[in-house]
């Protein structure tokens, strides 16, 4: 990493009157991704309207190419730097075209004529956000994933070395949120362009960035590499979660269940139980499994519902009591899949549960030998889910029933 | 090589349409002008109104009537209405709002309070040489004063249709307390001011229509010459200044120049409704453009056109009676603001 630093900040205090965030300590090298993480309200938009001179600095240093940002005229900034801000005009009768050529404003001569040199850069900035084939229309007759693309054209015209950017894919489609996301990571690439982008999805973040900054509380509680900082520990602080997790090796949230079903024990393994996992999870269930094997995309699942993970201390051996102790609060036993290293222990755990009474269902895909009695098959999923449903009906059946025999 | 002759492609197309636009209004409002010169109580042919036109200095009944009566006032409409329309296009771009105009904000009311100051109080007669330009200076001092404080409290309101109903209050407040003026002044005085106030281009002098040229032109250059910052306000004040405008000193000038035109027009012609807030639409449509290098003088042509056009109807439509000019342009004004209501245009409102 000896790329020279972009943009800098030093013990920067943000806010309006009172500071919002304070002792932000930036340094960010050219050509990278970098993601401004936080909740709503953090001051990730106070920030970069620091940044981008919009509002001054309460306190700090902010140097951009090496020169404090306050010295710049307001020109030479604008050849430095772009902005794509949460609001959106689009002016009636005014074309794609003209759109993006007004970022050409610092570059162009008096009253805004443009040279030849300028139509390349404006067709170039168009065709680097593929929107070539915009170029004619109105921007008022544009749907919202378009006109951000018309955006970002316009930013590029700037000719910028940084481009600062508030929730570039609010309100787009997810066709149209990764078009963005991998024009703008195509722009770090390629050009060197230096982004930084305040977002709301943490799990895009995570794949995007080459850093990312979180902040909360008024102040930047992290901000090194997506891989080093985005655990699911810091995820969950940042956000406040309770009823979901973030998985760093899925790269991406999972939202638990909230357990008004009760709980369900799930034996798993090879990747098989994750759909289960999640299925269960939406229709309320607190979830119990047998470790899946290290490693396993169902571990990883598993972790992210917050599940209660039996046998996952190896030197832990099976034992019929700490079976016992697992499934005494649960309503199913559910057969998704096999850790051949748990052999021993799924078997017990069957065996058990039929002894205790518990409905077990298994998944017939997750049947190696023979179906042991009393265990009903599911075809597949939709399957699973049907019986699930039964089953629930029927147990909100009976508390009716218990609830009039009361009355 | 193909996304450039593409992108070239657009911008020659409508350059061309531009061009013709801008050829046709032209045209129009020159025989409109020159109509307005030759049709009245005695009617002239395009003839006899050249030879007149081109030999200054006559003595005749007609050099009379076109050099001393007409001529200014076919100026004055022209150049006012131009005028108008620029302040309505700078409010437009300024307030991102296309429902504003230097009527509707209560600009006009705020000249015409100050220059009933002049007019109805003393403070006008011992200075009675210099009215034209006392008048044009408190009409202009006027509008800003109220403009500035649109502005403030548009500034606390971001709704566009809260501006609306400020501007309204500003007018109504402003009407207060120019008849509070009235009720108190002397009865000699009330008669003119009461003809001023229902708008109207006759009886201009000539050194009148000189201040609107020279003051009026070095207004109206002066901000044609930003019309490239104007253009970058079409994105709203943050991304202009993302771009290289210096947003402050040009907000600045931006409101001074509107409220100057406005009250510059006001304070001569009294207070005329709705040019400046519908010219620049039309403007806007005839020439398919939002930029305003375009669109400055293509709505200054515009305001030119219609208000020539208002003011012929005036004259002409129940003759020998002549109808009060804001009349005229507030029955042809006031629906294009509802058009633009129900219609919204893509514009938050």
């Amino acid at each position: 990493m000896n790329a020279a630093s972009v943009l800098k900040s030093e013990n920067l205090d943000v806010g309006y009157k009172t500071a919002i965030l304070s002792q932000v300590n930036l340094d960010i090298k050219a050509g990278q991704f970098i993601s401004i993480l936080g909740p709503n309200g953090a001051g990730k938009t106070t920030l970069l309207r620091t940044l981008s001179r919009h509002i001054a600095a309460l306190a700090g240093l902010v140097q951009v190419e090496g020169g404090p940002l306050s010295d710049y005229p307001a020109l030479s900034l604008a050849k430095i730097m772009a902005v794509v801000l949460t609001e959106k005009a689009a002016p009636p009768l005014l074309s794609v075209w003209e759109y993006a050529a007004l970022g050409r404003y610092p570059h162009s001569g008096f009253l805004g004529k443009l040279t030849g040199h300028d139509f390349e850069v404006v067709a170039s900035a168009l065709t680097s956000v593929k929107a070539d084939d915009l170029a004619g229309r109105m921007v008022d007759q544009l749907s919202d994933g378009e006109m951000q693309k018309v955006v970002l054209a316009r930013a590029l015209a700037q000719e910028p070395k940084i481009m600062l950017l508030d929730e570039p894919t609010a309100h787009l489609d997810l066709k149209h949120r990764v078009e963005v996301m991998s024009i703008l990571r195509g722009l770090c690439r390629d050009q060197g362009l230096t982004v930084l982008a305040a977002l709301h999805d943490v799990d895009v973040a995570a794949k995007v960035s080459d850093q990312v900054i979180l902040v909360k509380e008024g102040r930047v509680s992290a901000f090194g590499r997506p891989e080093e900082v985005l655990t699911s520990e810091m995820v969950a602080e940042l956000y406040d979660f309770n009823e979901a997790g973030f998985s760093r090796h899925l790269g991406g949230i999972e939202i638990q269940g909230d357990g008004r079903s009760g709980r369900a024990f799930v034996i798993a393994g090879q990747g098989r139980g994750a759909l289960v996992y999640r299925l269960l999870a939406k229709k309320g269930f607190f979830i119990t499994t047998l470790f899946p094997g290290q490693g396993d995309l169902d571990h990883y699942v598993a972790q992210a519902l917050g599940a209660r993970i039996l046998g996952e201390s190896t030197g832990l051996a099976e034992s019929s009591a700490l079976i016992a102790e697992a499934l005494a609060d649960c309503l199913f036993l559910i057969i998704s899949g096999t850790n051949p290293a748990k052999r021993e222990w799924e078997a017990a755990i069957i065996r058990q549960a039929l002894a205790k009474g518990l409905k077990v269902l298994a998944l017939s895909e997750a049947q190696n030998g023979a179906v042991p009695d009393g265990v009903r098959l599911c075809p597949d999923l939709p399957g699973l889910t049907g019986m699930l449903d039964e089953y629930m009906e029927r147990g909100r059946g009976t508390d009716k029933n218990r609830e009039a025999n009361h009355d | 090589m193909e996304a450039l002759t593409l992108s070239q492609a657009i911008v020659v197309r409508s350059f061309k349409r531009r061009r013709l636009a801008f050829a046709a209004l032209g045209l129009l409002t020159l025989s409109l002008m020159v109509m307005n010169l030759g049709i009245g109580s005695i009617s002239y042919s395009p003839r006899e109104i050249c030879s007149t036109l081109l030999n200054p200095g006559g003595t005749g009944d007609l050099d009379f009537i076109i050099w001393k009566i007409r001529l200014p006032r076919v100026l004055a409409a022209a150049l006012g209405g131009a005028y108008l329309a620029a302040s309505g296009l700078l409010l437009q771009v300024y307030f991102r709002n296309p429902i504003v105009g230097p009527f509707i904000l209560g600009i006009s009311s705020g000249a015409t309070v100050a220059v009933s100051v002049v007019m109805l109080t003393a403070t006008g007669m011992q200075m009675a040489f210099a009215i034209p330009f006392l008048t044009t200076f408190a009409g202009c001092l006027g509008a800003y004063g109220v403009m500035l404080l649109v502005v403030a409290i548009a500034a606390k309101v971001k709704n566009g249709a809260t501006l609306l109903i400020v501007g309204l209050m500003m007018g109504y407040i402003c009407s207060a307390i120019t008849s509070i003026l009235t009720a108190l002044a002397e009865k000699g005085k009330i008669k003119g001011f009461v003809l001023w106030e229902m708008g109207s281009f006759s009886g201009f002098k000539w050194v009148e229509i000189w201040i609107m040229i020279v003051f009026g032109g070095a207004l109206f250059l002066g901000v044609y010459l930003l019309s490239k910052p104007l253009n970058a306000f079409l994105l709203g004040e943050d991304y202009a200044a993302s771009m290289g405008v210096n947003v402050r000193r040009f907000r600045v000038f931006i409101l001074l120049a509107a409220s100057s035109l406005a009250g510059l027009v006001t304070s001569m012609a009294g207070p005329v409704a709705f040019i400046g807030l519908a010219t620049p639409h039309m403007a806007r449509l005839s020439f398919g453009a939002a930029d305003n290098r375009i669109l400055l003088p293509g709505a200054a042509l515009m305001g030119a056109m219609v208000t020539s056009l208002c003011d012929l109807i005036a004259r002409m439509w129940l003759s020998p009676v002549e109808l009060p000019l804001s009349a005229i342009t507030a029955i042809f004004g006031a629906p294009v603001v509802i058009w633009l209501l129900l219609k919204r245009r893509g514009v938050r409102i």
